[in-house]
């Protein structure tokens, strides 16, 4: 069974970061279909958070058809995440590197390169899930 | 709640008992003596003024233990409802708030009303039981000197208080029980308005006190109607200067409310009249000191007017003053219960 | 979703001061309601209306449908921790749990002793004797043993250590997840109540300055900057919670209705904290000093 862990400053909603690290442990292998997730009380009796936040990441995963809530039993894993090959990494990194030094000519330091692509990707993530 | 009430009561319960078993193990242990005293004393068989050699001859008989003992019972008695209404009534609800307990025993599936009333009855029961059973202990234990006083009308100092005087009837009978409901309902009552333990307990005391001091003095002679009698002047009447009788005739050991000389007229007074006076001889014609001031008086028509509660309205008067103050501990009971009500905390 | 709390223009007053004052409150259940304000705003104040310890001097308040603590029935639906966890000193663990069973008609022996035993605790040990982090657990077990339908604790963790007051809310959020609780606990710390919350009240100076979801207060209170601007010219549907000038910038903490198109101003996220700390300015009266321009060198 996984188990859960929270970074309160980080600003990502607690709920998305137990929806992430839901969908990392799928694409790592750590669970498979059929397995359970942990029981709402043992996430909160672990992190002390509301248990409103972890049934809504459950809700959302749900909705996502990656889990399906049983009552009275738990939650369980009935999805896949598609994990990426590794050929299909190699087109994508061509592509970052043809940005990064298209960011260095338009005169980014490394700080601001991270930083535009930190909130970048914090945005986008936002807009997916939501 | 029975069972916290107990919980919580526990260590006062046990201190009473211990006491209770202290004073029962000592008055056990000199009883039989005294009762062998009395049943060998004269006392049992004696009529009329032989009654009383009979009697001075038994007072004459007790060791030092046993008047030390019978002061002491008395002084218990007296003393238990103050001790009672101090340590078990005024903690009760202020303890409760003081040490802030009140938020967990009031939120738990009693309410106010339920928590104090248990508490009320059971610890209320449990000092007049504790209080009475000393008194009829007490009473067992001192029965033959009580006969003793009785039957005798000058005995000793120490033992002249009949079953009417103040002390005694405050220690015998049911009063003490009625006296432990008052304190303790006076003491939780202080408590719940003053809410604080060390405070209450000063004013429960000091208000007791007061009240133990008033009723013999103030009320009590006004409990029972009282019985009238005129009867004539006898020479016991004119001892100590006074114009009072201290005994009723034909009503020994009963209790006398008023008591003063009338002449023939009726009118009160207060001094042997000059004409009958030995020490200031008026010259009457055969005026000698062959008749007593008090033979004078009566042959002038002087009478004596006696006000007196006699020994058959004994049990009347324990009933009343012990249902006044029962009342009163209700009427204080159901105070602490209204005032908790309120809800100010 | 029903209202575990109704309260109506709800006021206490201690002689002449109101310390609660026209409090309108309908909170829903299935939440962990944080109660934050400063010491004396009448936080416990509330709390005790609502467990019914003290009676209402105005108003009403209806917790789960009836009068509080009017009968046994009221009592045994709601748990309340108080603040400083009180216990009898004299009494040992066990003996408050047969506390709790006597004087508790749904009391759950299993679940208590079962607590007792995961938390170490020495079942024949006096309350007295038991540390505050231990004291508010043996609480904890007593309020959640009797099996209730909303809990109300009163600064549970203000005077814990860290673990235990991490702990504490590891223990009351796996028993609200469990039984299905409402929770309503005040603090004034608002760090505390962070992680635990779903539904925010804001109580400064006796009066409620703000309630709802948190996730509706941080969707609807932004942070706004921009070039100074006079008060008076400031758009409509923007509720200023609080403001802070310096000469060439307004920074202001607002509740908007809507999005603000105004382009001339940068929209950013309020935390929780700042969030609290404004209203709680607000409601104190304090102006935050204007911000004094450091002197550019030229």
């Amino acid at each position: 069974m996984i188990e859960f862990h929270l970074d309160a400053r980080s600003g990502v909603a607690p709920y998305m970061q137990l929806i992430h690290q839901v969908r990392q442990a799928l694409r790592l292998g750590l669970l498979h279909e059929g397995d359970q997730l942990p029981k709402v009380k043992d996430v909160v009796a672990g992190l002390a958070i509301n248990p409103n936040t972890v049934l809504k990441a459950y809700r959302e995963l749900e909705y996502e058809g990656l889990v399906a809530a049983r009552p009275g039993i738990g939650t369980f894993v009935t999805g896949t995440l598609d994990v990426v090959p590794q050929a299909a990494h190699q087109p994508l990194r061509r592509d970052l590197q043809r940005w990064l030094s298209k960011a260095r000519r338009a005169g980014l330091d490394d700080e601001s390169i991270e930083a535009l692509f930190a909130s970048t990707f914090r945005s986008a993530s936002e807009e997916d899930i939501a | 709640m029975i069972w916290l009430t107990w919980r919580q009561f526990r260590a006062q319960a046990i201190t009473a008992a211990a006491a209770l078993a202290a004073f029962a193990i000592l008055l056990a242990a000199t009883g039989p003596h005294l009762a062998s005293l009395y049943s060998t004393s004269k006392i049992t068989s004696c009529h009329g003024l032989a009654c009383q050699p009979a009697a001075n001859a038994f007072f004459g008989q007790l060791a030092g233990l046993d008047t030390v003992v019978y002061l002491l019972g008395i002084g218990v008695i007296l003393v238990a409802p103050a001790i009672i209404g101090i340590f078990w009534g005024a903690p009760l609800i202020a303890r409760e708030l003081e040490t802030r307990t009140f938020n967990l025993a009031w939120t738990q599936g009693v309410t106010r009303a339920q928590w104090l009333a248990v508490k009320l009855a059971l610890t209320g029961l449990a000092a007049m039981a504790v209080t009475e059973a000393l008194s009829l202990i007490y009473s067992w234990w001192a029965d033959p000197i009580s006969k003793a006083i009785g039957v005798s009308n000058s005995g000793p100092q120490l033992f002249s208080q009949g079953q009417f005087s103040s002390v005694i009837f405050a220690s015998h009978g049911i009063t003490p029980l009625g006296y432990a409901a008052f304190a303790f309902a006076l003491g939780t009552a202080a408590g719940a308005l003053i809410r604080r333990a060390l405070p209450a307990m000063a004013i429960t005391l000091a208000i007791f006190a007061a009240v133990q001091l008033a009723m013999p003095l103030l009320v009590r002679p006004h409990l029972v109607s009282p019985s009238h009698t005129t009867t004539s002047i006898y020479a016991s009447d004119l001892v100590y200067g006074s114009l009072t009788a201290d005994v009723v005739p034909g009503h020994p050991s009963a209790w006398i409310l008023s008591s003063q000389a009338l002449n023939a007229a009726g009118e009160t007074v207060t001094t042997i009249p000059a004409a009958c006076d030995n020490a200031n001889p008026s010259g009457e014609k055969g005026g000698t000191s062959a008749i007593t001031p008090a033979q004078c008086m009566q042959s002038r028509g002087y009478r004596e007017a006696i006000s007196y509660v006699p020994t058959s309205r004994y049990w009347s008067l324990q009933w009343v003053e012990t249902g006044i103050f029962l009342a009163l501990a209700l009427a204080l009971a159901y105070f602490s219960v209204w005032r908790l009500g309120r809800r100010r905390i | 979703m029903s209202a575990v709390i109704e309260a109506d223009r709800l006021g206490k007053r201690y002689r002449r001061q109101w310390a609660l004052s026209d409090c309108t409150l309908s909170i829903p259940a299935g939440h962990v309601v944080g109660l934050v304000g400063p010491n004396g705003a009448g936080k416990t104040t509330l709390l005790n209306l609502a467990v019914g310890l003290l009676a209402p001097d105005a108003g009403t308040i209806e917790v789960l449908g009836g009068i509080p603590a009017a009968g046994r029935a009221e009592l045994s639906r709601v748990g309340f921790l108080a603040q400083d966890s009180p216990a009898y000193a004299g009494l040992s663990v066990a003996d408050h749990l047969e506390l709790g069973a006597h004087l508790n008609r749904g009391w759950d022996a299993g679940l208590a002793r079962g607590r007792v035993e995961r938390l170490d605790l020495d079942p024949r040990q006096k309350a007295g004797t038991l540390s505050g982090g231990q004291r508010a657990q043996l609480a904890l077990t007593l309020a959640i043993a009797k099996r209730p339908e909303l809990l109300i604790l009163d600064e549970p963790v203000a005077s814990l250590d860290p673990l235990a007051r991490r702990e504490f809310l590891q223990d009351l959020m796996e028993a609200a997840a469990e039984q299905e609780l409402s929770v309503v606990l005040s603090s004034h710390l608002i760090a505390d109540l962070e992680r635990v919350c779903d539904y925010l009240i804001v109580l400064v100076g006796s009066r409620v300055r703000v309630a709802g979801p948190v996730e509706e207060l941080l969707a609807t209170h932004h942070r706004l900057s921009g070039p100074r601007r006079d008060p008076a010219t400031l758009p409509d549907g923007l509720e200023v919670i609080s403001a802070s000038h310096t000469d060439v910038q307004t920074t202001l903490l607002a509740r908007t209705s809507g999005p603000v198109l105004d382009p001339a101003w940068t929209v950013s996220q309020v935390g929780l904290e700042d969030l609290v700390l404004a209203y709680m300015s607000q409601g104190a009266g304090r102006r935050r000093r204007d911000n004094h321009h450091l002197e550019v060198q030229k």
